[in-house]
């Protein structure tokens, strides 16, 4: 019985961990651009059929898994450069309007490309085993996303607090004029961030398929809970979407048995109390 | 407390954290009256004054208007009670009409009675003519159907106090009136501010000292949140802390 | 704190123009009356014509919140779906009658309106839009799990359109689609003439001013949280009895009706319709459901073009369709004074 919930738990922190990579760049955005991104669950969703039209032509998994979220990181840059840095001085809404915008495109594009019903990708040959510990089995795959996530949040995390390009991030969130005085192109700071982030969500996608497969509504609920997750985080904080991530998926992972819907409920009523009662989040700058 | 008295403090505190920004201030403000409140930047005036709006609640003290405690009211529910206030930073409605500017501010005295939804706003005959009126002794009749945002720098300066004006009330709080305005506005504004306090009771806090020795009947010198000297301006001129205060400040 | 205008879309151009005399509100009342009686002479349908009329409803309870106070809410869906299934459920398990049914949506949609709208407006900006679609999704899956009363994922089917009638004596039988556009068409007209009223009314100004610079509208008196509970509350009534027209009109109440999406879709509507001008929200309603109508048969990716659309409104028209038409006036109006002017 116990092993039910080991097993649970695990999924739980897999599922956590993709949160965190969809989250993490939503919030690098947002905190650098203070620029919502409504199209960040779409290209998550674009993740995920890259990686099923990588797999089904070349049968390499791990090819998907460089090729999704460097297409996904460059047609962010292109969104970037051609419409949203149109935007960036209106007021929030027209964010939220014009990602909204390239989110539809993005769904019903993957709909004419791939077709209305959802596609399964078949986990990488080499991990298709389990892990044994004594009677105890877990997946390979599973262990591996938890694993590779975790590289990629440190290597992310490296990133923005040892390299020059992360210091500047970190000081255009805190205050954009200065960083633009620094003789820094501030637009190409903005350009590469939002790409980064976006190629985050497109590992996220790329990593999902061969457990959730890659299905074209899916992009509003992982939006969603991404939504969820910066919020109970913070807006704009690393270690909150971390946190939050791996809250929301151990939440969904133990209730899936007991009450999925029960779980949303939970979480989604979490969200709005956290902005009610901490609106800077558990980890925010206030 | 007599009736001279129209707005008094007794004991004001504000704090933040350690910081005690207002340190125990007792004004007494007379009916009638300019009273200009000055001092050296962080002296605690605008703190001050953001107590006697209502935007900030005391940490201790009391104020009182008309000899009601207003202390924890609302800046919204002290209109209605015959205070108004203009801002250091003008803040118009930038896309509205000017008339409609003074409209909305007439409207805005009578509180709830601006939730009725079924009669149109026009029909508000008495709040038009409140706009009217003093689109005329703004001298600004002539711009009044111009979106308040395109008036000039000078002209949105004096609109801001118009629109204090248009809530007809008893006491006006003035922020920094001529914050911002060019020397050929200044005048502009000394006079209309002196022409106000023959009819109103005028509150201001102000940074250039000539208008305040010019227009005021009483000043308080604050300096580190507390009051240094109160008097009428020749006294306050003449005094040596005032002068070593702001000195320190130049220093 | 960001500025109270954070949240306006376009300045409005209908609403920042009090000049407008009355013979233009006329003239816009009229334009939209003419539009009821020609809707469904043009369109292949009676029920496509009474589905526009009703989404035009939502866009234009959508609008007072985002045009007029500067709201962008993601909870009209609440009120739609909410409106659908309080009006379905009151008919099929109490029997209640048509003006019960619709009157009961509109409560409904009025008190979640006031307790969504006084829980949101505590956050401004980004944390506000976050509130409102915290409590679409909540909404979403409470309809989710109380399935024995909302059908759940299948809807709840067999919504009856019973008859205008008073004490029992049956006056009109809506079961015939033209009879039901007509009293969907009396509603409308109704509705949007009080919003009108309520619009240039002291209520509907002071939303305008809370809209422009909210500070500056709570020193001058205003109770401004007071006035955005009460707009929400008109919305979410608006919206209730547009989605309880549209469950009589399917006969169904789908739970699409409370999802997300559906927020999205009359944000939408509002939007490229043009934020800020009531009969915007007609032709942002009009536009879309007959774009999906018309081409969902030839081209089922249609909404892709909706995408497209959001796009160019957002970056070239920010006014919407209604926006386009009267810079198109203007211009044209700019053109004959010109030609007058010239020898």
């Amino acid at each position: 019985m116990a092993n039910v919930y080991v097993f649970q738990v695990l999924n739980g922190l897999g599922l956590g961990m993709i949160y965190f990579l969809i989250s993490v760049g939503l919030t690098i955005i947002f905190g650098l651009l203070n620029f919502v991104n409504f199209a960040h669950g779409a290209f998550f969703l674009l993740g995920s059929y890259l990686c099923y039209t990588t797999v089904a032509w070349t049968g390499n998994f791990w090819l998907s898994l460089i090729a999704g979220p460097l297409v996904v990181g460059a047609l962010a840059w292109v969104a970037e450069r051609v419409l949203i840095v149109r935007v960036y001085h209106l007021p929030h809404t027209f964010h939220i309007l014009i990602t909204l915008g390239i989110a539809l495109i993005i769904q019903e594009s993957a709909i004419m490309i791939w077709g209305p019903v959802g596609k399964s990708v078949p986990v990488p040959e080499l991990l298709q085993g389990v892990v044994r510990f004594g009677n105890f089995a877990y997946p390979q795959y599973r262990l591996f996303l938890i694993v590779f996530s975790a590289v990629i949040g440190l290597l992310l995390w490296l990133l923005l607090e040892r390299t020059k390009f992360g210091a500047l991030v970190r000081a255009g969130s805190e205050n954009p004029e200065q960083v633009a005085l620094l003789g820094t192109n501030i637009f190409r700071l903005f350009s590469l961030t939002f790409a980064l982030g976006v190629a985050l969500a497109g590992v996220a996608g790329v990593l999902s398929a061969p457990l959730r497969g890659a299905h074209p509504f899916i992009g509003t609920e992982v939006l969603g809970l991404a939504f969820v997750v910066v919020v109970i985080g913070g807006m704009g904080s690393f270690s909150g979407a971390l946190v939050g991530g791996l809250l929301v998926g151990l939440v969904q992972s133990l209730m899936t048995s007991i009450w999925p819907q029960g779980a949303s409920l939970m979480i989604y009523g979490a969200m709005a109390a956290v902005i009610l009662l901490r609106p800077y989040g558990l980890f925010g700058r206030a | 407390m007599s009736d001279d008295v129209i707005l008094e403090t007794e004991g004001l505190q504000l704090a933040y954290g350690a910081f005690m920004a207002v340190d125990g201030v007792s004004l007494r403000i007379r009916r009638g009256t300019i009273h200009a409140v000055i001092g050296p930047n962080g002296a605690g005036k605008t703190s001050t004054f953001h107590c006697l709006t209502g935007e900030r609640r005391p940490t201790g003290g009391r104020v009182l208007f008309e000899g009601r405690e207003v202390t924890r009211k609302p800046a919204n529910a002290r209109v209605g009670l015959g205070m108004a206030r203009s801002f250091q930073l003008t803040s118009l409605f930038q896309n509205l009409s000017v008339r409609e500017n003074l409209r909305v501010a007439a409207q805005g005295r009578d509180g709830a009675r601006a939730l009725t939804f079924w009669r149109p706003a026009e029909s508000r005959r008495e709040h038009l003519a409140v706009a009217d009126e003093i689109l005329e002794r703004l001298a600004l009749t002539a711009r009044a159907d111009t979106a308040a945002g395109d008036l000039s720098h000078g002209q949105q300066r004096v609109l801001e106090v118009g629109m204090a004006l248009a809530a007809r009330p008893r006491l006006l709080l003035l922020d920094e009136p001529t914050s911002g305005m060019g020397v050929d506005d200044i005048p502009v504004m000394t006079r209309l501010i002196g022409e106000l306090g023959r009819e109103y009771t005028v509150m201001l806090i102000e940074h250039n000292m000539s208008i305040v020795m010019s227009i005021s009947d009483t000043i308080t010198v604050m300096h580190q949140g507390k009051v240094l000297v109160e008097g009428p301006p020749e006294v306050v001129r003449a005094d040596a802390r005032v002068r070593s205060a702001y000195l320190g400040e130049a220093a | 704190m960001a500025d109270a205008r954070s949240m306006t879309p376009a300045p409005a151009a209908a609403a920042t123009a009090p000049a407008a005399g009355p013979s233009l509100l006329r003239g816009i009342t009229l334009l939209t009356v003419a539009a009821v009686i020609v809707l469904p002479l043009v369109l292949p349908s009676t029920t496509l014509a009474a589905e526009i009329l009703i989404f035009a409803m939502a866009a234009l309870a959508c609008n007072l919140l985002l045009g007029y106070t500067g709201l962008l809410s993601f909870g009209q869906g609440i009120f739609f779906g909410g409106g659908a299934y309080v009006a379905s459920l009151l008919m099929i398990h109490l029997g209640a009658g048509l003006f019960t049914a619709l009157v009961g949506a509109m409560v409904f949609g009025a008190a979640v309106a006031a307790v969504v709208g006084a829980l949101a407006i505590r956050r401004t900006g980004i944390y506000f839009v976050m509130l409102t679609l915290a409590f679409s999704q909540m909404a979403y899956f409470v309809a989710y799990t109380l399935s024995d009363w909302t059908g759940g994922d299948n809807g709840l089917l067999d919504v009856p359109r019973p008859p205008v009638a008073i004490a029992g004596a049956t006056l009109v039988d809506l079961s015939d689609p033209a009879v039901y556009y007509a009293f969907v068409a009396v509603l409308f007209v109704a509705v949007f003439v009080a919003a009108r009223r309520i619009i240039h009314s002291p209520f509907g100004s002071t939303l305008v001013a809370i809209r422009e610079n909210e500070g500056r509208a709570a020193a001058l008196g205003y109770d401004t949280r007071q006035f955005k509970i009460l707009a929400f509350s008109l919305s979410g009534a608006i919206t209730g009895l547009a989605g309880a027209l549209y469950a009589m009109l399917l006969n169904f109440a789908p739970l699409s009706n409370i999802e997300l999406v559906m927020s999205e879709h009359i944000l939408i509507m509002t939007i490229i319709g043009g934020t800020g001008s009531l009969f915007g929200s007609i032709l942002g309603a009009a536009g879309i459901v007959l774009l999906g109508d018309l081409l969902s048969a030839v081209w089922p990716r249609w909404m892709m073009l909706l995408g497209i659309v959001l796009i160019g409104v957002v970056i070239f028209m920010r006014g919407g369709l209604w926006g386009g038409v009267e810079s198109l006036y203007d211009t044209i109006r700019a053109r004959r004074a010109h030609r007058r002017t010239a020898p």
